[in-house]
């Protein structure tokens, strides 16, 4: 009994041990990611370019290393407000990220998917949007608009 | 005569041997009889929705199995990719669309698989290991319905994949890591198609197929509810199998699986096949939308299984959302989980189970009217360039048809109806329940009440503009009366 007691500890253990050898660096590899860390500043265009007082779409550049397919690009909403202020709005909404739709003539932000509305500061006025659109941080270098796509959440 | 014969000219050519052999190498017998020679209780024909689900998981497998030898999973090349397997290569739209179209009933069978189980109490003891399988295998279907659409990369899809992460992204504490780890780094891209791929066509797979090994096994070894079992109160795991026993061995309660059972469940399996069919010859080899992209105007909706969530979704009040939408899954499985250890009483089938049957009622009358308000969706609101157009037999003063005009100029017809056209989000001007005066009116547009969910057009009109837009308004809504 002696033998047989051993024999299925060195079976179980043995095989918790190669599954451990397997299994631990898969599921490191499998749950590790890339940090996002500091800013990451991106050319949106020459802020000349911008009408003042007009909430304009915009296009800007995610990934500039991968090969070129349309999911590089997001949306945004350029409001250059001031000669002083720009608010740059993600097209991402904040319920479930469905691509909200400026309407001009309104001035209101429409999502498609479940019936979020919001004003033209982007905050909620209608829906289950419990929280106001994404707002990228923003400079302008040298002319250019530039937006940091680390100020907003990373599924945008 | 003629059998004899035949049975003589197999001995001769060995055929005979070759076929005992085969018998015991592959122990034939052996699956004969634990699977298909056995005596079981008798089923009503509706008890082949199991069946059914199988028999669609098997169709899914080989037809996704198929388009993986066209797919690409890469994001510059899957969209291409999927029109060449609808469009061009033999038969593509065929494989294609009974995959889709089978994605759609096998979710919906499966809802009809966990009514019924929780209206017979198919969870009872000895059964709880049988559902608490089924329970990962109804998640894991749910959720390979969501996945498989992202692969097409096209509008819909991306939006699809956009929910998930927006979701996992309210997870609180580690929502951001969650979402990193779906996208496979720190924006969607070429990682994140390689993920679901990854997840749909070879994970997913591979646990459906063990999970639903297992599931099938413990239905052979604790069977299925018996004609006795769901008349009189059956206490206990133990008293189940000996009632079990005597229904399968009766003559008027029993029958043989193959091929009683089997023929009945096979029927069903076959109409569902027959509707997929039938789905992809009508409506074509599955629906392509524009290619994915972030930044395009667009109008995406979820596939046609889903649509319950949305119109649940819609009504969510603000402060709800984060806990419904981490929450809603989370609770759902916890009650499914523990279901069997919960409702413990001896009343098995529909009869004696009165609660059960309100909750299911509830649940399909739910899903049925949820999804049925998805199609209105009278929560949307959108822009259209298209001024409402004039009502019938009614010719406007130059003042108001200058207002119409304006109507669609400053967005008014994204929200409101006139006279029937345009969107239900706000009240149709044309039939308001109370009259405003061209005063209340204009004060109304200029500045509305708190808590109305329409911007203030205060210093965006000049007067004129104003006096046309509500003299439009006023001219429709007499006109009406």
């Amino acid at each position: 009994m002696e033998r047989r007691n051993a024999l299925i500890a060195l079976v179980c253990g043995g095989s918790a041990i190669a599954g451990g050898v397997v299994g631990v660096p898969a599921a490191i590899y499998a749950l590790s990611t890339t940090k996002r860390e500091g800013q990451l500043w991106r050319d949106i265009g020459p802020v000349e370019e911008f009408e003042l007082g007009r909430i304009v779409p915009a296009k800007v550049q995610r990934d500039t290393q991968a090969t070129k397919h349309q999911v590089v690009e997001a949306g945004i909403y350029v409001w250059r407000k001031t000669t002083e202020e720009i608010i740059v709005f993600s097209r991402s909404c904040t319920d479930l990220g469905c691509p909200v739709t400026f309407d001009a003539g309104s001035r209101c932000f429409f999502c498609p998917c479940h019936g979020g509305i919001f004003d033209q500061h982007g905050e909620r006025m209608a829906g289950p949007p419990d929280r106001p659109l994404y707002r990228y941080a923003n400079r302008i270098q040298l002319g250019i608009l530039q937006v940091d796509l680390h100020s907003v959440p990373p599924m945008i | 005569m003629a059998f004899e014969r035949s049975q003589r000219i197999a001995t001769q050519l060995g055929l005979v041997r070759i076929w005992q052999w085969t018998q015991d190498r592959f122990a034939l017998n052996r699956i004969w009889q634990h699977i298909l020679d056995r005596r079981v209780a008798k089923g009503a024909w509706y008890f082949g929705d199991g069946a059914t689900l199988f028999f669609l998981f098997t169709v899914l497998f080989a037809t996704g199995g198929a388009m993986a030898l066209g797919y690409s999973a890469s994001p510059d090349q899957a969209y291409e990719s999927i029109q060449r397997i609808t469009f061009q290569d033999h038969l593509g739209w065929f494989i294609r669309g009974l995959h889709y179209w089978s994605a759609g009933l096998m979710v919906v069978m499966l809802f009809f698989h966990l009514f019924r189980q929780i209206l017979v109490g198919g969870y009872k003891s000895p059964r709880e290991a049988t559902w608490l399988i089924g329970v990962l295998l109804f998640f894991g279907v749910i959720t390979m319905s969501l996945l498989g659409y992202i692969l097409r990369w096209d509008e819909r899809g991306i939006y699809a994949l956009r929910v998930m992460l927006n979701m996992a992204y309210r997870v609180p504490s580690i929502g951001e890591y969650l979402v990193t780890i779906i996208q496979g780094g720190r924006e969607i891209g070429a990682p994140t198609l390689s993920r679901i791929y990854a997840a749909h066509v070879i994970i997913g797979p591979i646990l459906l197929v063990t999970l639903i090994g297992y599931h099938l096994y413990l239905v052979i070894v604790h069977s299925v509810t018996s004609p006795t079992e769901r008349k009189r109160p059956v206490a206990s795991g133990a008293e189940q199998k000996a009632v079990y026993k005597q229904d399968a061995q009766s003559v008027e309660r029993g029958e043989d699986f193959f091929p009683d059972t089997a023929a009945k469940s096979g029927l069903m399996a076959l109409l569902i096949f027959i509707l997929a069919i039938a789905l992809t010859f009508v409506f074509g080899g599955g629906q392509l939308y524009s290619p994915a992209n972030l930044h395009e105007s667009s109008y995406p909706m979820e596939e046609w299984w889903w649509s319950w969530f949305s119109s649940l979704a819609a009504w969510l009040p603000p402060s709800f959302a984060n806990l419904f939408y981490v929450g809603f899954p989370l609770t759902v499985f916890a009650l499914l989980v523990l279901l069997p250890f919960l409702e413990r009483t001896p009343y098995r089938g529909i009869r004696n189970r009165p609660i059960a049957t309100l909750f299911v009622v509830s649940c399909v009358v739910g899903l049925f009217g949820l999804s049925s308000l998805r199609i209105q969706s009278n929560w949307t609101a959108w822009p259209s360039d298209t001024p409402p157009p004039v009502p019938v037999g009614l010719t406007l003063p130059p003042n108001a048809e200058k207002g119409r005009l304006l109507f669609a100029e400053f967005g008014c017809n994204s929200c409101h109806a006139i006279d029937g056209h345009g969107p239900s989000f706000a009240p149709d001007l044309a039939a308001l329940p109370h009259t405003m005066s061209h005063r209340e009116l204009r004060n109304y547009i200029l500045q509305p009440p708190t808590g109305i969910a329409m911007p203030a057009y205060v210093g965006r009109l000049t007067e004129e503009q104003l006096s046309q837009l509500v003299d439009f308004v006023l001219v429709v809504q007499i006109s009406r009366r």
